[in-house]
């Protein structure tokens, strides 16, 4: 097990792309390679260790043997774990926009927040956020037909708008509360909210949302019967009929 | 600029893959020339390409763009010190058209359909082009003045009109999409055939397609209409399709060229009465074009993977949308068209894509006389124009169109003709239907060929004509087609093995046809009402401003008579 250590120099104004800190693109490569690799800081290309100190075992390992740990605040850093397919990130403070965007396998692990568009188009392997997300975790890029497809996201705290927008599989859970509109479009992944929410399965075609809180429900919902789950109430809907859908929704009942 | 020892194919002007010089002086082909030498020793050689039916410019192709944003994150590639920005696959920004096309040693394009009430955006679009020479064909097919018109059978006013809407959209021929069928869209109907009435008006799609053939003729324009069927995109349409070629057969063209170009012929050679007993009917279109003379054709060769159709026909993407529950851009132009632009995605494993695939090809195949079929896509609509090398290859190689149909569906054999066709194209075939004819075709006098005062547009591709068997060999081919290895623009080396060294602006054709000034008054008693009661904005606003085509080019035409006196 090879263990890198990624820590900023200082707190960034401008915010860096650093799709390059993966452990499949530290994969093959020794530390001074790693620290060569190329990140972008706006409209400027350098490389990775003008920005940040990067520490730990030299010697070339495989992807799944190989464990990123980020140290510091990352909030500013974005596309971190972009593509993975294999290995650990573990980021002790927050993470910026698009982590995880496309990842395929291995965990990334956040200890503080994520920023917006948390495993974008994700496939495979799991997200773990111990804070809250923000819009669009789990999400589609603009005008794709599906977002997430596979894997798994967990977030302890909230999340923002459209949470699992255009879900083509996988699954979310959240424990909190979740913004306007999440599981628009799902089209066959599941997504659980511990809390409350707003308007969740706009244009649902497919898939589940369970909402153990309150939700304000769209008049497009045919509602169902009450159904018991652990020894909870949910009212169940079928929808979105707009667009003809056979999804599910359950929104917890009495629990109060 | 001397291009030393190339294999040249100028089938214009007899030549058929003969070792010779070329001369290139001030922007046109010489007989002698100084200054850089190109040596293309032993490589093919072949005038610049010519594209006469794409979607390049204007609203709908803009509109494609912002409804698929995920089109963009595709061949994405940053500025260079020459270039700047590409996005896009399907919908590539301006500045990627030019590029592209150049890339693969093409120096011409032309738009297929502008309205003319949005043909300004579509001349923002085509002046942002760079490299490429560039036209845009006007829309006629759906516009109350020209119904109006036909119903009076007021052929002079008719002309005057076509004559004065060339002017204003800066257009350079008249199309016709689903005659009838945009203004019938507007009570969200259709009109069903080619005599069928369209509502309030009282003529039909024939006497519209007639009338505005005549129109054509009479005003001697470059190119001669240019026609989307009606049904077009239906099972069973190859009727309408031989209906419409003969009502046109008997009118006398007044240039050397066809009376009707027909737009990706693939779309209307359909056989069946619905999707499910969907086939060809490309042999019948074939056989029909190899009997008559009066007509051309595009082949819109379509292409598994991703598009984007866009086009004047609304209820066809009507259909669309509905059929493939994809995202649908509806749209009407006042008293000119409707239209649609709906993303697609054409599937080797589902059987009417698969058949679709193998009408193309059928059609390129079968019709004897290169001269009457031209390379296309219809960019994006069958595939994006990227994609010519392929359509290329297939028409070449008849082993790789048995690789291709061993993955398709096990009917396409049945409901296509396409296992049992031999035929192989070889490089005359070629360059006569992606350069040649293309330009006979629109009337472009300097292009598609090679001979002297011909426009300097020369592309040399790595690929040695005399030694490489394009049957077996077609990796090789569609690779060398990919990225020529030198594009030469009117005499300024653009490209060179997929790197561009230069973005000359081109020029923009456009056609300005002279009438009587007595039919001009006539028809402005008309028009005035017309935007004084219905159209959004001013007569006085209307045309296209001068300012919008820095780079010009315009080609007279017009009555015979007056064209003598100018």
């Amino acid at each position: 097990m090879r263990t890198i250590t990624i820590t900023p120099k200082k707190a960034f104004r401008i915010s860096v792309e650093a799709e390059n800190i993966s452990p499949d693109k530290f994969a093959s490569l020794n530390i001074e390679q790693i620290k060569s690799l190329t990140v972008w800081q706006g409209n400027r290309k350098i490389m990775l260790s003008d920005l940040f100190t990067v520490e730990g075992d030299d010697a070339p390992d495989k992807a799944e043997e190989t464990t990123i740990r980020l140290a510091g605040d990352f909030f500013q850093v974005k596309r971190i774990g972009e593509g993975m397919t294999a290995g650990v990130v573990e980021v002790q403070g927050s993470i910026g926009m698009h982590a995880g965007n496309n990842m395929k396998g291995g965990l990334l692990s956040i200890a503080g927040n994520a920023d917006d568009w948390l495993a974008r188009e994700m496939r495979g392997g799991k997200v773990v956020v111990m804070g809250n997300a923000g819009n669009y975790a789990g999400g589609g890029y603009r005008g794709e037909k599906c977002g997430m497809r596979g894997g798994e996201i967990e977030v302890k705290g909230s999340a923002g708008a459209y949470l699992g927008e255009h879900l083509c599989g996988g699954s979310i859970r959240i424990g909190g509360d979740a913004g306007d509109f999440p599981g628009a479009a799902n089209q066959g992944g599941t997504i659980f909210i511990g809390g409350s929410t707003y308007l969740p399965g706009a244009e649902m075609s497919k898939g589940t949302i369970t909402v153990k809180g309150e939700a304000k429900v769209l008049p497009s919902f045919q509602r169902l019967e009450i159904v018991q789950i652990d020894g909870l109430a949910f009212q169940k809907y079928a929808g979105d009929n707009v667009d003809n859908g056979k999804g599910e929704l359950l929104v917890g009942v009495g629990s109060s | 600029m001397i291009i030393k020892g190339g294999i040249v194919y100028d089938p214009a002007n007899g030549i058929y893959g003969d070792e010779m010089d070329l001369f290139i002086d001030k922007g046109r082909m010489a007989l002698q020339a100084k200054g850089e030498v190109i040596d293309a020793s032993g490589l093919l050689v072949m005038p610049g390409g010519v594209d006469a039916h794409t979607h390049i410019a204007g609203k709908k192709v803009n509109t494609g763009r912002i409804m698929s944003p995920n089109d963009s994150r595709q061949g994405t590639e940053p500025r260079s010190a020459v270039c700047r920005p590409s996005t896009g696959y399907t919908v590539p920004n301006c500045y990627a058209m030019g590029y592209r096309y150049a890339r693969m040693g093409y120096t011409t394009a032309f738009e297929a359909a502008t309205p003319i009430l949005e043909a300004r955006h579509t001349h923002e679009e085509l002046e942002e082009i760079p490299i490429i020479d560039k036209g845009a064909l006007t829309l006629f097919g759906s516009n109350w003045q020209v119904m109006e018109c036909v119903r009076d059978k007021d052929l002079s006013k008719l002309a005057a009109y076509v004559a004065w809407g060339l002017r204003s959209a800066r257009g350079y021929g008249v199309k016709i999409v689903n005659p009838g069928g945009g203004e019938a869209w507007g009570f969200g109907a259709n009109v069903k055939g080619i005599n069928d009435t369209v509502p309030n008006f009282d003529v039909t799609p024939a006497e519209i397609i007639m009338g505005l053939a005549k129109a054509n003729e009479m005003l001697h324009l470059p190119h001669s209409i240019h026609l989307h069927f009606n049904n077009l995109g239906k099972p069973g349409n190859y009727t309408t399709a031989i209906e419409t070629l003969d009502l046109l057969k008997d009118i006398k063209p007044s240039r050397m060229r066809q009376i009707v170009h027909v737009a990706h012929m693939q779309f209307s050679a359909y056989g069946g009465t619905s999707w499910r007993d969907f086939e060809s009917k490309a042999p019948v279109i074939a056989d029909y074009f190899n009997a008559h003379s009066h007509a051309t054709m595009d082949m819109g060769q379509m292409l598994f993977g991703s598009a984007t159709t866009m086009t004047a026909d609304a209820p066809l993407e009507y259909g669309n949308a509905r059929l493939t529950h994809n995202k649908w851009s509806n749209h009407d132009i006042e008293l000119e068209e409707s239209s649609g632009v709906v993303p697609m995605n054409y599937f080797r494993k589902m059987l009417v894509n698969a058949v679709q695939w193998a009408i193309g090809l059928e059609l390129a195949l079968l019709v004897n006389d290169p001269w009457k079929v031209l390379m296309t896509t219809d960019h994006p609509n069958g595939s994006p124009f990227v994609n010519y090398p392929e359509v290329i290859t297939l028409l070449m190689s008849k082993p790789k169109r048995d690789a291709e149909i061993a993955t398709l569906h096990e009917q396409v054999p049945k409901r296509t003709t396409l296992a049992g066709i031999e035929r192989e194209l070889d490089w005359t075939d070629i360059s006569i239907m992606t350069r040649a004819a293309p330009a006979r075709v629109l009337g472009l006098d300097d292009k598609g060929h090679l001979g002297p005062g011909a426009d300097g547009d020369v592309s040399i591709y790595n690929l040695r004509p005399l030694e490489v068997d394009t049957s077996l060999d077609h990796a090789i081919v569609k690779k060398a087609l990919a990225t020529a290895k030198y594009t030469i623009k009117g005499g300024v080396l653009v490209s060179k093995e997929g790197q561009i060294l230069a973005t000359p602006p081109g020029r923009t054709f456009w056609v300005d046809a002279a009438v009587p000034q007595a039919d001009t008054d006539r028809l402005m008693i008309d028009l005035e009402e017309k935007f004084a009661k219905y159209y959004s904005i001013q007569i006085a606003n209307y045309a296209v401003q001068d300012a919008y085509l820095p780079h010009a080019k315009v080609i007279r035409a017009g009555l015979p008579i007056l064209s003598e006196v100018a």
